[in-house]
């Protein structure tokens, strides 16, 4: 693994298909492998990042505000 | 390069027109989008001979808080799209929970625009009125201008 930083790895169970160059030549390989199947694809050497989406979070989607924003002044 | 143009249109209860820039701010920059799997697993399985779901149609809303692009998680099972990581997010309703990535295209109807989003991760949008949420993955690759007074935005990819 520490020979192909920054390559994309396809994993399925514990089988790994092989190091891909990018996350499409990945799928691909997965999809040619595993069709329609679940598998995992990550990049090597990448930490994952942290998922923030406050939209989710919060509830905040199609929120309703009672005094929603008006221009700076008015 | 692609550019899309929306200002908004909407009508109240009674049927009356909400200004554009009233609409904008009640709605959001929200596209109508098609969409459907990654577009290289796309071809591996049409080689295979394996049919493609038909795409899943509705409206995307440009998030430009979110980090990550999310597609609603009823449509990526009737997809029937493969799942490549687990990433933990957290709700309204959960503190955190696992929810899975899967890699999506998402096409703009009516216009030439073709979106990949290959770590798209499924939530809960029906609700919202939703398909797609679109975050910052895919916004870094483009442009996008908010007019609030025009009640319009335009984004080029």
């Amino acid at each position: 693994m520490t020979a192909h930083p920054g390559r994309f790895v396809v994993v399925k169970g514990e089988r790994l298909l092989g190091a891909f160059d990018s996350m499409g030549e990945a799928l691909a390989a997965g999809a040619a492998a595993f069709g329609l199947q679940s598998f995992l694809v990550r990049r090597l050497g990448e930490k994952q990042g942290a998922v923030n989406i406050p939209a989710l979070t919060l509830g905040l989607l199609r929120a309703d505000p009672q005094h929603p924003a008006g221009r700076s002044g008015s | 390069m692609p550019i899309l143009n929306i200002q908004l249109a909407a009508q109240d209860p009674s049927g009356n027109q909400i200004p554009p820039l009233v609409a904008l701010q009640q709605r959001g920059p929200v596209v109508q989008v098609s969409v459907s799997v990654e577009q290289n697993i796309a071809q591996q399985l049409l080689a295979q001979g394996v049919p493609l779901p038909a795409p899943a149609r509705g409206f995307a809303l440009i998030d430009t808080g979110a980090t990550s692009t999310c597609i609603d998680e009823a449509a990526a099972a009737r997809l029937d799209l493969p799942a490549i990581d687990v990433v933990t997010i957290a709700s309204a309703s959960h503190a955190s929970t696992q929810q899975s990535v899967h890699p999506i295209q998402i096409e703009v109807v009516g216009l030439p625009i073709t979106i990949s989003a290959p770590r798209a991760i499924a939530a809960p949008l029906a609700a919202q009125g939703l398909v797609v949420l679109i975050g910052r993955d895919v916004l870094q690759h483009c442009t996008l201008f908010y007019n609030g007074p025009a009640g319009s935005f335009s984004l080029s990819v």
